[in-house]
């Protein structure tokens, strides 16, 4: 059986490993520190020394970037973290069990999912404070019931299959069956969800940050990069470039695998 | 006569709830002996499939009296590429059965998995591999030793070979009649097939509209059809042949 090479998988896989070392590499080591003010290399171009060039308080925006990247991976990680375990855990129990339950949990989901995880977020922020931590908590909560449906979708596939019946019939107890049975064949579909969420989470974040409701000062994250910025966007453009290159590659990388999977998917 | 391994007496069974519900089975009665295979023929909307899963406790929604003398009856699904998990592998799936009837031993449990295989005319080779590296005709051995595994007598057979071509049909029929001689395994066999019953099952059961129409000795019924359902389930199976 001969597979046509899978080129977005290996760019994706690529691109992906990229943006995630360039994060890695920024949570133990930056050239300069990301918070070091120097009047001198204020709005300094970018040189040799100064790769991405300075910012308007002359930090070095290749260090900011290094730190921003990381913060805003570890956000995206940690939201998907809870939103994909709750969400899987939810959805695989009311696509497999249905019922009142199910019709219940489907219907709170829609009406969080009826409005702007972003603006949902912002209400959030509102009565717990700003902060990392905060932010990944609401939108990993935000997050969980697109994930639910995305999982009940395909528990609900699965669950009247001859091989689930079978499995019934030889006594397996139902949540064996939920998460032994069925759920390795859901992650082909589960995993390329999860690509889409990363990308969401990324978007997310960088939105809350852009609107001062994410990330606070001292820490960053390349949505705050983007958001102070944009001031200097005319005279500068360097300090805008280089943290929306890094996002866009983080996005595109993680997309294109999750788009890689799809194909793969369609190949069976 | 021993105990009949399936006893059912004026068995009446509905499916749906509230307005839609409709009765499926109506005054059915029929015993199974170990070791024998009883046919059930009808067209579909029979009651047939509703007759089995109530058999295997699928159907809950009856009343009459319906005894079943063997653990755990099994089923064997008459869709070959549906019936075996598709992520994992054949010998996974029947250690699966082995592990839910509590044997905790792994060497145990892969030696007779691996002894099962070879039983249903497999190989070790086949231990390790998954449902999409099998043929139809394979993956239908594998899930009849599925059914077997835990040592059920009682085997519902819902057209396990009307999906496989000709051949494989005379195949598989011969491995489960040595089957049966083998375990002494009583079989339901549901059908549409009056040719594959015939090779197969010991008597037959013609069911219409919920209802047993006809019962009796396969030669029999077969030399001399008594309800006019039966004659023309008869004179359509011959104008096909």
């Amino acid at each position: 059986m001969e597979r046509r090479k899978n080129w977005y998988l290996t760019l994706g896989l690529a691109l992906t490993v990229l943006s995630v070392g360039y994060s890695a590499l920024g949570l133990f080591w930056t050239p300069y520190s990301p918070t070091a003010i120097s009047t001198a290399d204020q709005y300094a171009a970018p040189s040799v020394s100064h790769l991405f060039g300075c910012d308007h308080m002359g930090r070095d925006v290749f260090s900011r970037t290094l730190e921003g990247a990381s913060a805003t991976l570890t956000i995206a990680l940690a939201v998907l973290a809870i939103g994909f375990a709750a969400g899987l855990v939810l959805g695989a129990l009311c696509g497999y069990y249905g019922g009142a339950a199910d019709a219940f949990v489907m219907r709170v989901c829609d009406a969080v999912a009826a409005f702007p995880s972003v603006l949902l977020g912002l209400v959030v922020i509102a009565v717990i404070g700003p902060g990392k931590y905060n932010v990944i908590l609401a939108l990993g909560v935000l997050f969980i019931p697109s994930f639910a449906r995305l999982a009940r979708g395909e528990f609900l596939k699965y669950r009247d299959r001859d091989f689930v019946r079978a499995a019934r019939l030889m006594g397996v107890s139902n949540l064996r069956i939920i998460f032994v049975h069925i759920l390795p064949n859901t992650w082909p579909v589960l995993l390329s969800g999860l690509t889409i969420g990363f990308n969401n989470a990324v978007l997310a974040e960088a939105s809350m940050s852009y609107l001062g409701i994410g990330v606070t000062p001292p820490d960053t994250s390349l949505g705050r990069m983007i958001s102070e910025a944009q001031s200097y966007f005319a005279t500068s453009p360097w300090l805008i470039l280089f943290p929306a290159l890094v996002m866009i590659l983080m996005i595109l990388g993680v997309g294109m695998v999750g788009e890689g999977i799809r194909e793969r998917l369609g190949d069976k | 006569m021993a105990e009949p391994i399936l006893d059912i007496q004026n068995l009446n069974s509905w499916y749906g709830k509230g307005k839609d519900r409709v009765q499926a089975l109506k005054n059915v009665s029929l015993t199974l002996a170990p070791g024998e295979a009883l046919g059930i023929v009808g067209e579909s909307g029979s009651g047939k499939t509703t007759l089995a899963k109530c058999v295997l406790g699928l159907v809950t929604d009856y009343q009459g009296i319906l005894r079943v003398n063997s653990s755990r009856p099994q089923m064997v699904f008459q869709d070959p590429y549906g019936s075996l998990n598709p992520a994992r592998t054949v010998g996974w799936f029947l250690e699966e059965a082995l592990r839910a009837s509590g044997v905790r031993d792994r060497k145990e449990r892969k030696a007779r998995a691996v002894d099962m295989l070879v039983q249903v005319g497999l190989t070790e080779e086949h231990y390790g591999r998954k449902p999409a590296r099998l043929s139809g005709g394979q993956r239908q051995r594998v899930s009849i030793a599925a059914a077997l595994i835990q040592g059920s007598k009682l085997i519902v057979l819902d057209e396990p070979v009307s999906a496989l071509d000709v051949t494989l049909q005379a195949q598989i029929l011969q491995l489960l009649a040595d089957l049966r001689e083998k375990y002494r395994l009583s079989y339901l066999f549901i059908s549409h097939d009056l040719a594959v019953v015939y090779q197969l099952c010991d008597r037959v059961c013609v069911m219409y509209h919920g209802q047993v129409v006809e019962e009796g000795d396969v030669d029999a019924v077969y030399d001399d059809p008594q309800h006019d359902y039966t004659k023309k389930l008869l004179a359509a199976s011959l104008a096909l042949d």
